[in-house]
């Protein structure tokens, strides 16, 4: 069967499925703030405010049921991070997952990294399916047999059981950040990763947990000299020496480990001049990159900043080769949005597995897509009215101003609390999840 | 003049989310926080440019003086010119005072001094709220007492700033403003009584919970938490700068403790500023006018009258201009 390979407005999508409680009262601990596919798309990871990992697993595909791929279970919970107190500092440390970065598989076993504020675990993730019976000192229920009444010697053997998927920590990589770590990236080296904070990143290596390399500073001698932080940042798909990081200012930095041990100087900067005919008091602010991601490829990144994403060129520093508006009627809101502290939201954005289509979120749950090739975009909400499995998502439109035409949204009427900030993309299907608040919505393209 | 009355919004706005930073779980978030300091650094330009001259003045005096030209390192055209109105030359600046309070002369350096620090300003703030106390007024001092109590009550345990701020500072500690940096020198001339320093205490906070992120300045060594709130009063690096200033004495008679008052004064009108934050705090969000009269009871100790104005955003623009400059 053919499956059109990009075209967000090719492809016609249509809900899948939602996970997550139905009220709408909101328990904080609920909140996603992460949402990941691992490599091979068949893991769905989600961390929440509340510490906790929740994985879902693609069910195989079903011959009979050639209508719609697997669907996507719960396979694993656990808590990942619990709330700490630094005693030192006077300061809580909350447990929310930040981020979760999948690593490749290499055995039977699965393993992420998950993050809080200030440490990052390596969990390990791994199925029973048999257990061994027949023990000859130990009962069945494990009790001791008194060795005075054993008669007879046995083997042991396995015997099949229900499937029991354990989580364990196998690594904690603890106290190498002051301030709030925002993200973590596994290197291509499959052996390292980095981790950033406000004003540093480390480089650390999987199987070592007490120490990391310090290979970004750019905390000032004096903080009162501080201008900007250090957003985010990502490795490379393929140069397992090269970075990216981005800052608040706007700018991204590209790194090249082979320079010097710390890379504080950049190889490339990437920096978009400001248009001065939008300045305003808040032109820092929405200037800030929430988020950044290398194409698979490797040859663009793409970042997001409030109204926008960009699409660079690595080899082009100094303007991004495309720009898209997410929701440009915001511009005239920003000051009830600073109010409201919405400006401060953190959107992140994701490529497709041809890179081909990126996706990011916005207000009132809506998302947005943009196809790179055909220059269209479109935007869906997630909501639960109105959505049976493989119902097509209608197209959604905010009217900016002026007349409001039937099935419109005026922006006035737009629910702020209702964010989209967390999306994925499967790596390989045209299949997406997509974190509301306290919500994991997953579509699919239509399959005929 | 709807520039800066939206100048000012925006800065009790960001005054507000750095107060509330201080409480939240998970301390005090850098990133936001520089943000909010940006917009209050913008706002802060833009209000200082804006050419509104006599418009509100309040004082008795009525001719605002006007202020001394702006050190060429204040980025005069920074902010403001994206507005479409290329700020004017700040000897037109809005100066509104000319009451012959002692903060006036410090009114003039507050510029250079926040544009020295502006960030640390900020912080400056939130030291003060932290530490320091006192207003001018018997009035405003109770009025700020009570939410502080209760806020302090409220965040027990070192969770929120407040938590850690020693308990008995508040009702039964005199009031005292000591900048942090304890540099205030004794001798500052009285807009606060000041008896019993509560800087004692602050030590002993060792570690407060939620510093200022944007700037920990003296200890500056480990980031959120680093140290405590070790800001000491912005007047503390421009200290040269208004020497210079004096040579052009931007209201009479002041010249003489000028230097000595500018200190004390800038810690003055962060406390002010201080007790505003009770109001933002006590009142619903965008309480504006509220705020401002809580916050006037400050400084005008000679002024009961204006406590309870009739146009409070007018009237409050003195204070509040003086406030604001004082970042």
């Amino acid at each position: 069967m053919a499956r059109r390979a990009g075209g967000g407005n090719d492809i016609q999508w249509c809900f899948s499925q939602v996970k997550g409680a139905v009220d709408d009262d909101v328990a904080e601990a609920d909140i996603i703030s992460t949402v990941e596919f691992n490599h091979s798309g068949e893991l769905l990871a989600t961390g929440d405010k509340g510490g906790r990992v929740v994985i879902f697993q693609q069910e195989q595909e079903n011959k009979i049921q050639s209508h719609s791929r697997g669907e996507y279970n719960v396979y694993s919970t656990f808590q990942s991070h619990e709330p700490e107190f630094d005693y030192l500092k006077s300061l809580e440390i909350e447990e929310k997952i930040n981020k979760i970065r999948w690593l490749p598989q290499k055995n039977a076993a699965q393993f992420l990294l998950s993050t809080n504020d200030k440490t990052i675990k390596l969990w390990k993730i791994s199925e029973r399916d048999k257990r061994p019976e027949g023990y000859n000192l130990k009962e069945e229920d494990g009790r001791y047999r008194d060795p005075t009444t054993v008669t007879t010697l046995r083997v042991p053997v396995f015997r099949p059981m229900d499937l029991m998927v354990e989580a364990s920590p196998r690594r904690i990589f603890a106290n190498a950040h002051t301030y709030h770590i925002n993200s973590i990236s596994i290197n291509s080296d499959y052996e390292t990763y980095l981790s950033a904070d406000d004003l540093r990143i480390n480089l650390w290596h999987l199987e070592i947990t007490d120490r990391s390399f310090n290979i970004v500073d750019i905390k000032p001698a004096n903080m009162e000299e501080l201008t900007e932080v250090i957003t985010a940042a990502e490795f490379h798909p393929n140069s397992c020496n090269t970075f990216v990081y981005s800052s608040s200012k706007g700018t991204i930095r590209l790194c090249d480990m082979r320079a010097s041990a710390l890379c504080d100087r950049h190889s490339k900067l990437f920096e978009e001049p400001e248009d001065p005919s939008n300045r305003s008091f808040f032109s820092e602010i929405i200037s800030s990159i929430s988020d950044v991601k290398f194409s698979h490829s490797g040859r663009y990144m793409m970042t997001r900043d409030y109204l926008s994403v960009k699409i660079w060129d690595l080899n082009m520093e100094n303007r991004p080769v495309e720009t898209y508006q997410v929701h440009e009627y915001l511009r005239s809101k920003l000051c009830s949005l600073y109010e409201n502290d919405c400006i401060f939201d953190k959107f992140e954005c994701c490529w497709n597995g041809s890179d081909s289509v990126v996706m990011t979120g916005s207000y009132n749950n809506f998302f947005r897509m943009f196809d790179r090739n055909t220059k269209r975009d479109i935007t869906l909400e997630a909501s639960r009215e109105n959505n049976k499995p493989r119902t097509v998502l209608k197209p959604r439109k905010v009217c900016a101003s002026g007349k409001r035409k039937k099935d419109e949204i005026s922006v006035d009427s737009l629910d702020f609390n209702k964010k989209i900030l967390h999306t994925a993309w499967h790596p390989k299907e045209n299949i997406i999840a997509v974190a509301t608040t306290n919500n994991l919505y997953i579509f699919q393209d239509k399959v005929n | 003049m709807e520039f800066k009355l939206e100048a000012h919004r925006i800065v009790s706005i960001s005054l507000g989310k750095i107060y509330n930073s201080r409480v939240q779980r998970g301390g005090i978030k850098l990133h936001k926080n520089l943000l909010v300091s940006l917009v209050l650094r913008s706002a802060r330009q833009v209000y200082l440019s804006d050419p509104c001259p006599g418009l509100y003045l309040a004082g008795p005096a009525g001719i605002p003086a006007p202020p001394p030209q702006q050190q060429p390192g204040e980025p005069a055209a920074g902010p403001p010119a994206g507005w479409g109105e290329p700020p004017p030359p700040a000897a037109r600046a809005s100066w509104p005072e000319t009451e012959p309070q002692p903060e006036r002369p410090s009114v003039s350096h507050a510029p250079r001094v926040g544009d020295e620090v502006p960030v640390t300003t900020v912080t400056g703030v939130g030291d003060v709220l932290q530490g320091g106390e006192a207003d001018a007024t018997e009035a405003a001092w109770s009025r700020v007492e009570r939410p502080r109590q209760a806020a302090a009550r409220e965040a027990e345990g070192p969770a929120g700033g407040w938590g850690v701020f020693p308990e008995g500072s508040l009702a039964a500690r005199r009031p005292c403003f000591c900048p942090l940096g304890g540099e205030d020198p004794p001798g500052t001339p009285a807009t606060t009584p000041r008896t019993a320093c509560c800087c004692a205490p602050r030590p002993a906070e060792d570690e407060p919970p939620a510093p200022p992120a944007v700037c920990p300045r003296k200890r500056g060594a480990a980031g959120v938490g680093g140290g405590p709130a070790g800001c000491p009063a912005p007047g503390s690096t421009p200290l040269k700068k208004p020497r210079r200033n004096l040579e052009q004495p931007p209201s009479g008679g002041e010249d003489d403790d000028a230097e000595e008052m500018e200190t004390g004064n800038v810690a003055n009108l962060i406390s002010i500023f201080g007790s505003s934050f009770s109001g933002l705090l006590r009142k619903s969000p965008g309480g504006g006018r509220e705020e401002e009269e809580g916050e006037e009871s400050g400084p005008e100790a000679a002024e009961p009258g204006q406590i309870c104005c009739d146009k409070p955003v007018l009237r409050d623009m003195n204070p509040w201009s003086t406030a604001i400059v004082a970042f």
